[in-house]
């Protein structure tokens, strides 16, 4: 399927994403909320491109990550209309993380107007909702948005110690701007106000995952018997190969 | 003094409006007064009818009592009224005169309100059977035409025989984004696959606005035999209709007619004696205003978080559970029967080129006669407010009405003699939405009402996207500052900028159109944003930070209205002598502005007093 992008022709394959096509072909489109895991949300509107179908008058406005390309089209990545709205869109998400370098960058590359910072919690969160998709992934969904409009925030239920978290951490690898607060220390590991005990990989020492993690990875599969850490499994699976060879 | 009508029928029936509003204020005491007054007259039977609530504006003056065939209307009928009208008006055939509507204009007492130019003027299609009939009695339904379209549609014409009609009325979808409802179904009905959806969206959530409310309790069957009639059009065998929680009566009335309808045949297996099969399932939302969005409803029935979604893909190829399905609103499913039943032209007669049929609007604000009003589309504003309305309350100057809800827009007094359609409201930097109409006198300052609309817009986003849960804080962060006096010249470009944002980039609709009541106020009052922030005064009279009252001496009679009204007490004053105000004590409440009958109370500039 031609799709002409910035002028050029290109081969998008049907029901591909703009933005998965501008990532085969190296054009960059910024994004808060999309994660090559679990595709586009179309939260945070940042990846906002002018497509123009077969057949319509007039360029449309879409996110990238969200229109889906089942037609021939005609697709613009950079325009004055767009740098507008990135520019307004970084500067309202800016106020919410003002301290996080990948939005300071942004903002200065769109020359974004300064705004008052906006007090989120957790702190230098854009709602982005990765974290919520990361949880979901896991099979746990142990956080969600809870409320709506401007109040909106990621949380466990009622903020309480949830009894689904097992302390996997995911969500806090995931967050573009770092706003889950997690700490560890005397083999302990506090993320959204609970505590999880860290185990000790058998082969190197290093801690490496929650008990809970454990248990349940063990339940859903074979992964997590030997109690190795990422790189010592991978160690141990050479030298079985190395020895079988 | 009674006045003496034509002798009685011998058969007479009594209409008990027990809609949410007069059940409020007491018509099922009323109701059970005049049935245990009747126990002894066999000959009269009561009948409870569900009538719109506020429909002809006197809901607010307490239960309506009608009396049938003679045409009488009781208003604010209170249970001990029970007796007088059984002895006098039913078995006498008096009239009552206290219990009459009594025209503001002519100062003349109505027996009915038929009469009355809040009903005249009205073109009723929708509407047609509220008031009429009691919406729990499905024989009622059939008496009015009911189930009579579905019979021709299944009897006489194919699916898309019916689809065509529905394209050849030109209806367009009543909730708000006027989509014709024909192209919808007809792309639903071309989408692949054997499993298809029919909803109808009951999630009427803008502030004051309460037709789809009327239609459900007080004619349910209207809605399910339109919803009957798109599934057999596209090819749908289930459906929901999606009721907004607060919405007790129209559950419970849905519920029933659901039965009914299962047991008179018209739903079920083998509907009519045909082929077809559709049943319905009725859905409780939870009370979030962004699942009247399409999207966000689908995803609320599927059980998960109302949040809507890109309509890249329209809902006709992948709605429910990814499934193509039409979603229309409560009242153009009112509208399908009489389409089908009376053929397309009929229908299209009424109307605008590209509007057609009529629109029902809930008249609210500072008019005279509040309620719902079903016009003809391009009807003007000038006709609604004045002549069915009867005008601004207490003669004030018009200022702006406020339409489509919380993401409509204010429209001036200039555009008054606008034609009131789809498009003409969208060009006038407003929207149709559902048909909220709410009304402002000169006492309403439109910065505050801006504030007021974004405000909610700030509790009620569903908060996904960025450019509408950010662009609503930012916005309600500036118009905060300046009916507060802190506002800055340089914010209104900034809020320019962030509508601009939120309309082209925002995820669903309410995103887009939620700039509309800055932008709306921005267009046609910008005089009064100036006004709050280069001299810091609110020509209305009502931010507090910016108003202080005085009182003309000349002006003052020492009538002591004002002195009654002052909750701070700050009105010192005795009878016949001119009164003060002291500001110190005085909150700014503005109450005694509003009764001042002479014009005695002045607004005055806070910095000017201060300094």
């Amino acid at each position: 399927m031609k799709i002409k992008l910035n002028g050029k022709e290109r081969e998008a394959m049907p029901g591909e994403s703009i933005l998965e096509l501008c990532k085969r072909e190296n054009v960059p489109i910024p994004t808060f909320c999309y994660h090559q895991a679990f595709g586009g949300q179309g939260a945070c509107r940042m990846c906002m491109v002018e497509v123009r179908e077969e057949g319509q008058k007039e360029a449309r406005l879409a996110a990238a990550c969200t229109y889906l390309l089942n037609r021939e089209a005609e697709v613009i990545t950079e325009s004055d209309r767009i740098q507008r709205i990135r520019r307004t869109i970084v500067m309202l998400l800016k106020r919410r993380a003002a301290g996080d370098p990948i939005l300071k960058e942004l903002a200065d590359a769109y020359a974004a107007p300064d705004l008052e910072a906006v007090v989120t919690e957790p702190e230098n969160c854009i709602l982005c909702g990765l974290c919520i998709h990361a949880c979901e992934e896991m099979g746990k969904s142990a956080i969600w948005s809870m409320f709506r409009g401007i109040d909106k925030r990621i949380a466990t239920p009622y903020d309480e110690a949830s009894d689904d978290c097992i302390g996997c951490a995911a969500c806090a690898r995931i967050c573009p701007t770092h706003a889950i607060s997690m700490e560890e220390k005397d083999s302990k590991r506090i993320i959204w106000n609970k505590s999880f005990e860290l185990v000790a990989c058998r082969r190197c020492g290093k801690e490496y995952a929650t008990r809970e993690e454990i248990e349940y990875l063990k339940e859903r599969s074979d992964y997590g018997q030997e109690n190795l850490c990422e790189s010592c499994r991978k160690k141990t699976l050479a030298i079985t190969v190395k020895n079988y060879i | 003094m009674d006045m003496i009508i034509k002798a009685h029928d011998d058969r007479q029936t009594i209409l008990v409006c027990c809609g949410t509003g007069c059940t409020a204020n007491g018509a099922r005491d009323v109701f059970n007064a005049l049935q245990s007054k009747l126990k002894d007259h066999p000959d009269i039977e009561v009948l409870p009818v569900v009538k719109a609530t506020g429909c002809n504006g006197w809901c607010e003056k307490g239960p309506l009592v009608r009396i049938i065939p003679r045409d009488i209307t009781y208003c604010s009928v209170k249970a001990q009224d029970a007796d007088e009208i059984v002895d006098k008006t039913l078995l006498e055939g008096i009239l009552i005169k206290r219990l009459l509507y009594r025209d503001p204009v002519s100062k003349e007492h109505l027996a009915s309100h038929h009469l009355t130019d809040f009903y005249r003027k009205q073109h009723k299609i929708a509407l047609r059977n509220i008031g009429e009939i009691d919406p729990a009695q499905i024989s009622d339904y059939l008496e009015r035409e009911g189930y009579q379209a579905l019979k021709k549609a299944l009897q006489k014409m194919d699916s898309q025989e019916v689809i065509d009609t529905v394209k050849a009325a030109g209806l367009r979808g009543r909730g708000g984004g006027g989509f014709p409802a024909g192209n919808k179904w007809q792309a639903c009905r071309n989408a692949s696959g054997q499993e298809k959806y029919i909803i109808c969206n009951g999630d009427e959530g803008d502030p004051g606005a309460f037709m789809d409310r009327s239609i459900m309790e007080g004619d349910p069957h209207t809605v399910i035999e339109g919803m009957i009639l798109g599934a057999y059009a596209v090819g749908a065998s289930h459906g929901y209709i999606y009721v907004r929680d607060e919405y007790d009566l129209a559950v419970q009335n849905l519920g029933q007619a659901i039965k009914d309808a299962h047991s008179h045949g018209y739903l079920g297996n083998r509907i009519m004696d045909s082929d077809f099969s559709f049943d319905i399932e009725l859905v409780r939302g939870g009370g979030a205003f962004v699942c009247g969005e399409e999207t966000a409803l689908m995803a609320s029935i599927e059980g998960r978080t109302g949040e809507p979604r890109d309509k890249y893909v329209y809902p006709t190829e992948k709605g429910l559970w990814g499934k193509p399905t039409v979603i229309n609103n409560v009242e153009t499913w009112a509208n399908i029967p009489v389409i089908i039943l009376h053929g397309a032209e009929a229908f299209a007669a009424v109307g605008t080129e590209n509007s057609k049929g009529t629109k029902v609007f809930s008249l609210v604000g500072k008019v005279v006669n509040t309620g719902l009003v079903e016009v003809p589309m391009g009807t003007t504003l000038r006709e609604i407010i004045y002549e069915i309305g009867g005008g601004v309350l207490k003669k004030r100057s018009f200022k702006a009405v406020q339409t489509g809800g919380p993401s409509g827009g204010c429209i001036p007094a200039s555009l008054l003699d606008l034609p009131v359609d789809f498009d003409s409201l969208t060009e006038a930097g407003s929207m149709m939405g559902s048909g909220g109409l709410i009304v402002m006198d000169d006492h309403t300052c439109m910065v505050e009402v801006a504030r007021y609309y974004v405000n909610f817009l700030a509790g009620e986003s569903c908060g996904k996207c960025t450019p509408c849960r950010e662009g609503i804080r930012a916005l309600l962060e500036i118009l905060t500052d300046i009916c507060n006096g802190q506002g800055r010249m340089e914010d209104l470009q900034l809020m320019e900028d962030i509508c601009l944002t939120m309309q082209e980039a925002s995820l669903c609709a309410l995103g887009r159109t939620a700039p509309n009541p800055v932008l709306s106020t921005l267009r046609y009052f910008r005089d009064e944003y100036i006004e709050h922030i280069k001299n810091h005064y609110c020509p209305a009279g009502v931010c507090r930070e910016l108003t202080t009252f005085y009182i003309d001496p000349e002006k003052c009679t020492g009538c002591t209205l004002c002195v009654k009204q002052c909750s701070a007490d700050a009105i010192k004053g005795e009878k016949k002598q001119v009164h003060t105000i002291n500001e110190s004590e005085c909150i700014r409440c503005g109450e005694c502005y509003r009764v001042c009958a002479f014009d005695a109370v002045q607004l005055g500039r806070r910095d000017h007093h201060e300094n």
